[in-house]
């Protein structure tokens, strides 16, 4: 301001004014899932770091991986591929200028939630052994 | 990331298109190879493609995720600590490409 005092322009974005859209929880997701799948692929150098060095060492690996919290860490590790995948791949057509109209993105937003919902249900079942 | 900014835009995006395809064939692989015991898992991982594909997973996924958390701490971090942590990020990044290629390379083509 040239005369020094505070601006009381409204600033942006607004902290407190906002509504709930499956857009913005689609951009605030593919951010989370990111965060998972760089733990989760730090977690998974030391199963093969374990597969690497020793029978010994693998075996503290694996008896987390089939433990309920590793059987959590996977779903969620799939899951959040899935997410990140699919929504990803809404960010690549943005990037060609498409897909923003107000209907397709909402609707692409539910897509990838549904469809990531289903294709880890199907992951988990078939890798436990479900069509076996 | 100061000046780099196109270099990422473009290192992410492409990064993202060829582990699209590397994510899909992992999706089909990842239960039955991680719940695998010692010598299934071994066996798994010394057959080239898997190894190959798995490596690139690794790696090309190391410089996506170092990119993709450097965004999230420049929008959130405005401290000194910005400078610690954009370091450690790369760290992580590099550190997981060192170890995974190594064990990969040992397991399939030394082992």
């Amino acid at each position: 301001m040239a005369d020094g005092a505070a601006s009381k322009r409204p600033l942006s974005p607004h902290l407190q004014i906002w509504r709930f859209t499956v857009t913005l929880a689609a951009s605030i997701t593919h951010r989370g899932t990111g965060v998972v799948l760089y733990g989760g692929l730090l977690l998974m150098a030391l199963w093969v770091i374990g597969l690497a060095l020793s029978p010994e060492l693998f075996a503290v690996v694996s008896a987390i991986i089939h433990s309920p919290l590793g059987f959590i860490l996977i779903v969620g590790f799939v899951w959040s591929l899935l997410f990140h995948l699919m929504n990803g791949l809404r960010h690549l057509y943005w990037d060609y200028g498409r897909g923003f109209a107000m209907k397709t993105a909402t609707m692409t937003a539910w897509l990838v939630y549904i469809a990531a919902t289903l294709a880890t249900a199907l992951i988990i079942w078939a890798g436990y052994g479900g069509g076996a | 990331m100061s000046k780099k900014g196109t270099s990422s835009f473009i290192l992410q995006r492409a990064s993202a298109v060829v582990l699209a395809p590397l994510s899909i064939w992992f999706l089909f692989e990842i239960v039955s190879a991680l719940t695998a015991d010692y010598a299934a898992a071994r066996a798994w991982l010394s057959a080239p493609l898997n190894a190959a594909l798995l490596g690139g997973f690794f790696i090309i996924g190391a410089l996506h995720m170092r990119i993709g958390l450097a965004e999230i701490i420049v929008d959130y971090v405005h401290s000194w600590a910005k400078d610690v942590l954009l370091f450690i990020n790369w760290l992580a990044a590099l550190g997981l490409i060192a170890v995974a290629g190594w064990s990969i390379y040992t397991i399939s083509f030394a082992g």
